[in-house]
């Protein structure tokens, strides 16, 4: 039955996405070439990779508004490890590092001290970007070796390499929410953490996995971003995770816990991508974006709550 | 005998003494107020000048904007609500302000236009959240996009300028000597902590955000209280807007941004409890205060100016921590 309904909802989602394609199409002559539609996934791929993680994150119930400041954080200690004369290749695996701990910590905060998750993750959200602004002395970070563009520019043909990642990365999330106990956890944990305690589900150390994979997760979007821009700054990802959350949400997850899928986020991602792109491409100035965005996250969320309640 | 008659009288002034100083530790702010006296005793010893009543003022005067939000939002967080749309609301109600002062001039206009604009804007969160049944957090989130979008729609991108000096009054205008922001956030406070603590509405909204259930089962408006506490945020938002635009002199497209972390920053670190129920007014000033204190003493100290949000960040979690560690260390009592 429930079943049923989220797949229901994804067609929703599918059909919402075809109909703004048809009338982005009709906007802007541009908007449905393949290169152009290509070159889009070059600017959503480091929005999708976090909303990955995300969505297994708002499942259990939690939430990370510190991916924004963590993405920063990560972006400015490879850089500046780098300008301080660490070899790239480390100071990518320094980066990486950085983001794990930073997801570790978040963690430790939510399962240790049993904190709500926006509390330490607000707390987090001033702690990474006040860090990145304190490493980077507010300075930024340019002149890679033409190595390092491989991650954020490269193609494959017509392919953008990073759209290969999030394929992967996206193959792998729903392995492991849809076909695993891990998975089975984390919906048991949204639906219900008490029951789940009871039944012996280990909340502890799947809520610490999702907070530390969240971090990696940002680590790698950073160095993909890091890669794209060219530049490692303490302002970087500001306001990002106002993003991901809209993209999650909209896919279909509940802010209360225990619903959402990976099909249902990717469709997310790709709805607001399609938007940002199109609007743009069609001229449309960039204050009517937010608004727009606004809406149309509050619009779908209650939408959301209403089919909810019928169920 | 004489050793039976003291001990008893002994313990007794021992559990009185404990007596007081559990419920003084009961209370929700009073780990943030301990911290703050020991903070400014700590700063007057390390910093010259700090305990000058010019640099007290000074701090407070440089609070009072987010001190009065705080104060609004504290009672939408008792209620088990949150709201992190004021950075945008605070920036929308400001050119609100900017432009009825520099149409018409004076003082209560641009404040009356602040205060209606915000009102609005409270009351369109308070109606999705309660009648749309859209989680607080999403419904704000969302109006934090969209009323930042609304900005730049109303100023076309460009800056609140020509503000004349009668309009600014509210910021940097001074009562009996004292800098007319302080006085603002002192009479909410006072406003606010009376309402709190003595008219219906004010209980009700502990009582729905410590167990909504039994609110319900009880018969308490659950919608219309919530509803009056997100319009409430719209109000003192507006207040505090025409505070910001009177110190500021010009409205910026991007004025407030971030004032909500800083806003939910203050009322969490003064100690009221993100799940709702329990908390105080003066635990809002209180936070507010406590983190003007830090930034304002860690300035004087020299610290670059780029390490505050990582001192603001440190902070947040060292208070949440406390509180945390202190509920489990009383088991759970006034929780």
């Amino acid at each position: 039955m429930s079943f049923r309904l989220s797949f229901s909802r994804e067609l929703v989602l599918l059909a919402v996405l075809v109909v703004l394609m048809v009338v982005m199409s009709q906007l802007s002559p541009y908007f449905l070439t393949l290169s152009n539609l290509l070159n889009t996934s070059r600017y959503f791929v480091e929005i999708g990779l976090i909303a990955l993680a995300m969505t297994m994150i708002i499942i259990t119930g939690g939430i990370d508004l510190s991916v924004g400041a963590n993405l920063a954080l990560v972006s400015v200690v490879v850089g500046f490890s780098f300008a301080a004369g660490v070899p790239l290749g480390i100071a990518i695996l320094l980066g990486l590092l950085a983001g794990l701990v930073a997801g570790l910590f978040n963690g430790l905060f939510v399962t240790q001290l049993e904190l709500h998750p926006l509390v330490v993750t607000l707390g987090t959200f001033a702690l990474f970007r006040g860090l990145a602004f304190g490493i980077s002395d507010a300075d930024a970070v340019s002149n890679y070796p033409g190595w390092f563009a491989y991650f954020g520019q490269a193609y494959l043909g017509p392919v953008p390499g990073q759209l290969l990642v999030f394929v992967l990365a996206v193959a792998a999330a729903w392995f492991a929410l849809s076909r695993t106990s891990f998975g089975r956890y984390v919906y048991a944990i949204g639906h219900n953490e008490e029951a789940a305690r009871f039944s012996g589900v280990p909340i502890k150390g799947v809520k610490l996995a999702l907070y530390s994979s969240m971090g990696l997760l940002v680590a790698l979007a950073a160095v993909i971003y890091t890669s794209r821009v060219s530049t490692a700054r303490a302002d970087a990802g500001l306001g990002l995770e106002l993003d991901v959350i809209a993209a999650v949400v909209l896919g279909g997850a509940s802010i209360y816990g225990g619903k959402g899928t990976i099909a249902g986020t990717v469709l997310g991602v790709l709805i607001i991508a399609t938007l940002r792109n199109g609007l743009i491409l069609a001229g449309v100035p960039s204050t009517w974006q937010l608004f727009l965005l606004g809406v149309l996250l509050i619009v779908a969320v209650f939408l959301n709550e209403f089919f909810r309640k019928e169920e | 005998m004489s050793e039976a008659g003291t001990t008893p009288g002994g313990a007794e002034g021992q559990t009185l003494l404990g007596a007081v100083l559990r419920r003084w530790f009961l209370r929700p702010e009073a780990p943030a107020l301990t911290f703050l006296v020991l903070l400014v005793a700590v700063f007057s010893l390390a910093v010259d000048g700090f305990l000058r009543a010019a640099n007290i003022e000074s701090i407070l005067t440089q609070v009072a904007v987010v001190g009065i939000v705080a104060l609004a939002v504290n009672q939408v967080i008792l209620c088990g609500e949150i709201d992190i749309s004021t950075g945008s609301m605070l920036g929308l109600c400001a050119v609100a302000a900017g432009m009825a002062a520099t149409a018409t001039g004076g003082v209560w206009l641009p404040l009356l236009a602040g205060i209606v604009t915000g009102a609005l804007a409270g009351a369109l969160n308070g109606a999705l959240v309660t009648l749309g049944r859209v989680p607080a957090i999403i419904v704000t989130l969302g109006m934090l996009y969209a009323l930042r979008g609304v900005i730049l729609l109303v100023t076309g991108g460009s800056f609140v300028t020509g503000i004349p000096q009668e309009s600014r009054i509210l910021g940097v205008g001074t009562i009996a000597g004292i800098n007319t922001p302080v006085i603002v956030l002192f009479i909410l406070f006072a406003v606010v902590a009376l309402i709190g603590a003595h008219s219906t509405w004010g209980r009700n909204v502990y009582a729905v955000g410590g167990n909504r259930r039994a609110a319900r089962l009880v018969g308490l408006p659950i919608n219309r209280t919530r509803f009056l506490a997100f319009v409430m945020v719209g109000v003192f938002t507006g207040i505090a807007a025409t505070i910001y635009m009177g110190r500021a002199g010009a409205v910026q497209t991007t004025a407030g941004a971030g004032l909500e972390l800083q806003v939910i920053a203050a009322v969490v670190v003064g100690g009221t409890s993100i799940a709702g129920g329990r908390g105080s007014a003066l635990a809002a000033l209180t936070g507010a205060v406590l983190i003007g204190v830090i930034l304002n003493g860690i300035l004087l100290m020299g610290v670059p100016g780029v390490w505050q949000n990582f001192v603001l960040g440190a902070l947040i979690l060292l208070a949440v921590s406390v509180d945390a560690v202190r509920r489990r260390l009383l088991g759970g009592e006034g929780v």
